[in-house]
């Protein structure tokens, strides 16, 4: 069910974005850390729903003002000539991978007991 | 974590709950996938050009260069264009230089009667010729001489005496009991035109005037003619101006 939204979402958006005016080239780093930002977000939607601990209001939250923080953060390094959106990134992506791997340890969990079940019943079959 | 949780899970999970959840998590991937795709374009369109390509500071850093290599060919200029001026100053100042030479040259050779000079004058003509008794009146060499003398005391620049140019190492001799008159070595004869350059007026009637010596010639009879002209030509001296012994 959540994957079908993605889907839906992750299509509908490539279209609207494809068919989307140009922006700046100045905006293009803040656009990439909001980018990042907002994955970092969806991934952790992801995971929290797996962990049954999903809250709309924080995912939303979430959603926005990491992006919106990642983007003052570009602003601010580059005010100050230091690039903090490394920081910003590396945060994020190591976010990004923690919560994949709770989404990949539920999902192989899930198939391998699928799989044990199946074969259970295969010889149980054949005991009997 | 396993499946027997999530089953348990599932259940507590309202089934409204769920449908807000996967909404907001669509929503969020549109939103997301729309920056995303915006960003693939804005990046794509950039790859055109190599320059719009590079990073913000890589172009700074570009520019910063440019600015300094700008900078440098400016001051080269600048110096170069000062030297240029440097040089159009000298030249000028050569120009100057020989013009007041060139100047001077001319100024010099006016004096010295080595070119051809114009101005206002008198042109007197002196011609040997005989009075009514039937006496010879001759122009003498002492004729001459008094009435060039006189002219030079009244200021006269250039004289001339049958386009012999009088100059300062001029002669003026007689040989042969002054029946020869000969100007810078060159005889010269009746009718004698003598011209001088200067002031027409004041050489006039320094000549003509009381006690001049063109007075006293006409008084005796002599055949006399002044004229005074705003054109007078004058032509050079004709002769090589050496000096040996002078040093």
């Amino acid at each position: 069910m959540v994957f079908i939204a993605i889907l839906v979402g992750c299509i509908l958006g490539a279209i609207i974005g494809i068919n989307a005016p140009i922006i700046s080239y100045t905006y293009s780093s803040y656009l990439a850390i909001a980018i990042i930002a907002a994955l970092d977000s969806v991934f952790g939607g992801i995971a929290s729903v797996i962990n049954k601990n999903f809250d709309l209001k924080i995912f939303i939250s979430g959603f926005f003002g990491n992006a919106i923080l990642a983007i003052l953060l570009t602003i601010l390094g580059q005010k100050l000539n230091v690039d903090i959106y490394l920081a910003a990134i590396v945060v994020f992506v190591w976010r990004m991978f923690s919560n994949l791997g709770i989404i990949r340890r539920y999902y192989v969990e899930k198939w391998s007991n699928k799989f044990k079940e199946f074969k259970e019943k295969k010889m149980n079959k054949k005991e009997a | 974590m396993n499946i027997e949780h999530f089953k348990k899970g599932g259940k507590i999970l309202k089934k409204k709950g769920k449908i807000t959840v996967t909404i907001t998590i669509g929503i969020a991937c549109l939103a997301l996938s729309i920056v995303m795709f915006m960003q693939f374009k804005l990046v794509n369109e950039t790859d055109i050009t190599s320059i719009e390509n590079m990073r913000e500071e890589e172009l700074r850093t570009e520019l910063a260069n440019w600015k300094e290599q700008y900078d440098e060919a400016n001051e080269q200029y600048e110096q170069k264009s000062a030297t240029l001026e440097e040089y159009k100053e000298k030249e000028e100042s050569d120009a100057e230089t020989e013009n007041l030479v060139n100047e001077e040259l001319a100024n010099v050779n006016l004096i010295l009667g080595k070119t051809d000079v114009e101005g206002e004058g008198i042109t007197i003509t002196l011609r040997d010729s005989s009075n009514d008794d039937g006496d010879a009146l001759t122009i003498t060499i002492d004729n001459l001489n008094t009435i060039i003398n006189e002219l030079k005391m009244a200021g006269a620049e250039a004289i001339s005496v049958n386009e012999e140019r009088i100059i300062n190492m001029s002669d003026i001799a007689s040989i042969n009991d002054k029946s020869l008159i000969l100007i810078n070595g060159q005889r010269v004869i009746s009718p004698y035109v003598i011209k001088a350059i200067g002031d027409s007026t004041y050489l006039e009637s320094t000549l003509v005037g009381k006690g001049g010596s063109i007075d006293e010639l006409e008084k005796l009879g002599y055949d006399v003619a002044v004229e005074k002209s705003n054109k007078i030509t004058i032509y050079k001296y004709n002769k090589e101006i050496n000096s040996k012994y002078m040093q």
